[in-house]
């Protein structure tokens, strides 16, 4: 398992998610109170993650992939077919998705 | 003015962590393919993986919808600050798991992986704990 995401990506990714976020609750914020600096500049530092979770969520994304794949490419060999094509994707989809 | 321009950039810096994503999930990809079938490697087609990419990527948080749902980053940072921590940890993203028995188990075993390779670093620095600390006391 060599393969796997990079971890700087995801906590990118996560960093991009937190910083809309973030931005989203400043104008909320803002809309029912405009002099509040100190309370909004406490709320708004910024969310961190450590390394540690990072790869667990690294490791987490990489199952939700070869799962994905695993259990299309079982339709697909049920059907005797060695390509995994779009409608095997669709027939896994709805548990692959309650699943994670 | 300036907010304008600040979401264009966000967008642009979406654009590009998806592009990178989805180089990441073509390798994976490709690789669980020719591993997928014993006799013969399964090949995939192009928009399945396309696809299954598009999907870990909302799975994991950036839309270009900010309405729709974001998983994984937003459950994280939730659970962090429930328990009133400004950093996400490995507990967190467990409990983003907590629904699937065997995901979580993966998980643990993963983690408790991880623990056990960097044991010197976290060993030098540690103290004895506090729970340890009041079974001698007791």
């Amino acid at each position: 398992m060599e393969n796997t995401f990079d971890t700087d990506l995801v906590y990118s990714i996560f960093k991009l998610v937190w910083r809309r976020k973030a931005a989203d609750r400043e104008e909320e914020a803002e809309v029912i109170m405009d002099t509040d600096v100190a309370g909004t500049s406490r709320k708004n530092r910024p969310m961190t993650a450590n390394s540690n979770a990072l790869r667990v969520s690294c490791e987490l994304l990489q199952i939700f992939v070869t799962e994905a794949v695993q259990r299309a490419a079982i339709i697909a060999e049920a059907e005797g077919n060695n390509r995994i094509e779009p409608t095997h994707l669709e027939r896994i989809l709805p548990q692959l998705l309650l699943d994670f | 003015m300036g907010e304008s321009e600040k979401t264009e950039e966000a967008e642009e810096m979406a654009e590009l962590l998806r592009d990178r994503f989805r180089l990441s999930v073509i390798t994976i990809a490709e690789a669980e393919g020719k591993s997928a079938s014993k006799r013969h490697g399964m090949e995939i087609k192009e928009p399945v993986v396309a696809c299954i990419s598009d999907l870990a990527f909302k799975f994991a948080g950036v839309l270009q919808n900010p309405d729709d749902s974001q998983v994984l980053a937003n459950d994280v940072r939730l659970f962090a600050q429930h328990a009133g921590r400004k950093s996400v940890n490995m507990e967190d993203v467990m409990l983003s798991a907590h629904r699937n028995e065997h995901l979580l188990g993966l998980l643990r075993s993963f983690s408790r992986d991880l623990k056990s390779k960097e044991p010197k670093t976290g060993k030098t620095r540690k103290r004895p704990s506090k729970k340890d600390d009041v079974i001698d006391a007791s």
